[in-house]
């Protein structure tokens, strides 16, 4: 609206809802096509992931197929991805993947996105001491080799095989490892926004240290978490997929990972079992990239014309 | 104009800092009365801000209080607990800063920074908070209140942030406010209003006011008593009159001079030579000596004590009683 109309609008008693950074940050996502695809993937795989139970043709383990002697079948009609050796619908399965690869990547990035905001915050803002040991316990996190140490981990919890061993461990591992990396740059920016009077007016006006963490400093910082968090979910997808492939995962769990793994010796003959869950993951983690990198040109303050 | 709503007492506040120990605040001694205007004023860097955050407790790291009174109404700040302490910021005593820029957090609408204030302090309910908070907008100039307390920060131009920064500080009803340098970074006519409505809201509320400057001007305008301040340490302190007229110490005196005058033909513009110094290792003795034209061996020994010159007028100068007629010669030679 230019500045002519919007005094116009004013004379005719028109009020123009002032407009928040939440409100222009979605201007300036709109105008971003290219972000409009990822927002638009990543809906429609939530959407799939949700009600996978209703979209999928098949149950998750049915083998109707198998009984009817039609295993590894080329894509028809029936099975729109073909089915694998033991006459799994690989369409079906690709769909249940999609429920796994969204609860790790979400679950996996709530645990180290919520680590690395307490730990960040409180050592970007108290500094010192605090700052101190709170660092050096992150770099044990980012010095340790990440894969290595998950497919340990793993292992153990495979073997003894711990009731209930589920993708819930995976979340949780997942989420512990990864969160020194995000912990220094929210650290980083606390450090930045500290030393802005608003703090200080803000302790001026009663506010303790808690209070102004989390109330006035965080939603500042909001941006980056946010950004970091569609970044966090895409590199857990990876590694979950990494991890399944290799087969450090609940055999009772369809995942992405597996099914490429479990179909590798036939690739020359049945090429859709690993070709349509890899396609999967390229789209589910190309949309969090590209919606990552379009919330962080919507939400940043330098950007802003 | 009776009672003392603040008393600072010998206040010492000292950062350890790598290099060495820094005397920012080194043993200030001011009062504040009810409902007066107390001028703080010094160059940069002689500790009129470091006293002010003291008062309000929140002296930023590695800043220490060392020694000390700060008396409001009878209680010492000094030795209340951080909580108790939360209790007085903003609902007792507020500061205002000096640029309204940084001084709003910008994600948060005005409605929301104002009415979270009045919701810490008081115990109302949501509807009459916001009733208060366009109270307040209105009441320090704000047009369309109604409608602006729903807009950002960043809507704002400088004289209105700083408009809506005093709404704030006044949130609760204060009855002592700190303005550290309420006027700097805004141009002329801005600073003019603001300090219109100031003096405006200082009757309406009843309050105290510490004005934290280092425009003599705005002393002028506003202060009902000054105190000046050198290198964290008071210089003189009396009612704002005698200050220009009868001023004692030799600090002083040069500050005044140092005013730009409009009318004087060929008027060689004032300035007091050297800087101030360095308070990690500040001078022996008084701490002006070095700059001062009228030092003699005995200031660069002794440390200048409070003297009495009149009721409610107290200077630190050593020598103030030899060197009167001098510097009644040196404002006369001004003025």
């Amino acid at each position: 609206m230019t500045e002519k109309e919007q005094i116009a609008d004013e004379k005719k008693g028109k009020t123009t809802k002032p407009m928040g950074q939440w409100g222009i940050a979605w201007k300036r996502f709109k105008q971003n096509r290219v972000a409009l695809v990822g927002l638009f993937v990543e809906g429609a795989i939530l959407f799939i992931a949700i009600f996978a139970p209703f979209i999928a043709p098949y149950p998750p383990n049915d083998i109707s197929a198998f009984m009817a002697g039609r295993t590894r079948e080329p894509p028809s009609w029936d099975h729109l991805m073909g089915t694998d050796y033991t006459g799994h619908d690989v369409f079906s399965q690709v769909i249940y993947g999609a429920a796994t690869a969204i609860k790790v990547g979400f679950g996996a990035t709530l645990v180290s996105m919520t680590i690395a905001i307490l730990v960040g915050s409180v050592a970007g803002y108290y500094g010192g001491k605090v700052d101190t040991i709170l660092m050096r316990f992150s770099e044990i996190f980012l010095v340790m080799p990440t894969f290595l140490f998950l497919i340990v981990f793993l292992k153990v919890f495979l073997t003894i095989r711990v009731a209930g061993f589920g993708i819930g461990i995976v979340i949780i591992v997942l989420g512990i490892i990864g969160w020194a990396g995000d912990a220094r740059a929210i650290r980083a920016e606390f450090i930045k926004l500290k030393e802005f009077e608003f703090v200080t007016a803000a302790r001026c006006l009663g506010a303790s240290s808690r209070r102004i963490i989390f109330k006035h400093l965080l939603p500042n910082v909001l941006h980056l978490v946010i950004v970091l968090t569609t970044a966090g979910i895409a590199t857990n997808i990876i590694i979950e997929a990494g991890l399944s492939f290799l087969g450090f995962s609940d055999p009772n769990i369809i995942t992405w990972g597996r099914m490429i793994a479990y179909s590798m010796e036939v690739i020359r003959g049945a090429w859709w079992q690993s070709a349509f869950p890899g396609i999967a993951i390229i789209i589910t983690v190309l949309g969090f990239n590209l919606l990552g990198d379009g919330l962080r040109d919507a939400l940043d303050p330098r950007l802003r014309e | 104009m009776s009672e003392t709503i603040l008393n600072i007492e010998n206040l010492k506040t000292h950062f350890d800092t790598w290099a060495g120990v820094v005397t920012a605040v080194d043993g200030v001694s001011f009062d504040v009365k009810k409902g007066e205007t107390l001028g703080l004023v010094g160059e940069s860097g002689s500790g009129k801000t470091v006293t002010a955050l003291s008062v309000l407790g929140i002296v930023p790291r590695p800043g220490k209080i060392m020694d000390g009174k700060i008396i409001y109404k009878g209680k010492d700040l000094i030795s209340m607990s951080e909580k108790e302490m939360q209790k007085i910021r903003g609902a007792e005593i507020a500061l205002i800063f000096q640029d309204p820029s940084t001084s709003l957090n910008p994600v948060f609408s005005i409605k929301s920074q104002l009415g979270d204030v009045i919701g810490r302090h008081q115990k109302i309910s949501k509807e009459d908070a916001m009733e208060n908070v366009e109270n307040l907008l209105d009441l320090v100039g704000i047009p369309d209140a109604k409608l602006r307390m729903n807009e950002y920060p960043h809507q704002f131009s400088g004289g209105m942030k700083q408009r809506v920064a005093i709404a704030r500080a006044l949130s609760c009803k204060p009855a002592l406010l700190f303005a550290d340098e309420p006027t700097t970074n805004l141009d002329v006519t801005i600073q003019a209003q603001i300090l219109d409505l100031m003096r405006d809201l200082k009757s309406k509320f009843d309050m105290s006011v510490v004005l934290i400057t280092h425009n003599m001007g705005i002393i002028a305008e506003m202060a009902d008593r000054v105190t000046v301040l050198y290198a964290g340490r008071v210089c003189e302190t009396s009612d704002m009159h005698d200050l220009f007229f009868h001023a004692t110490h030799p600090y002083t005196v040069a500050l005044i001079n140092a005013i730009p005058r409009l009318g004087k033909v060929k008027h060689e513009l004032q300035v007091i030579p050297g800087n101030i110094p360095n308070l990690i290792e500040p001078p022996s003795g008084c701490r002006f000596h070095p700059r001062c034209k009228y030092a003699t061996s005995i200031c660069k020994k002794d440390v200048p004590e409070l003297e009495e010159v009149e009721k409610g007028h107290v200077t630190a100068c050593l020598r103030w009683k030899e060197i009167e007629a001098d510097l009644k010669k040196e404002r006369e030679r001004i003025v």
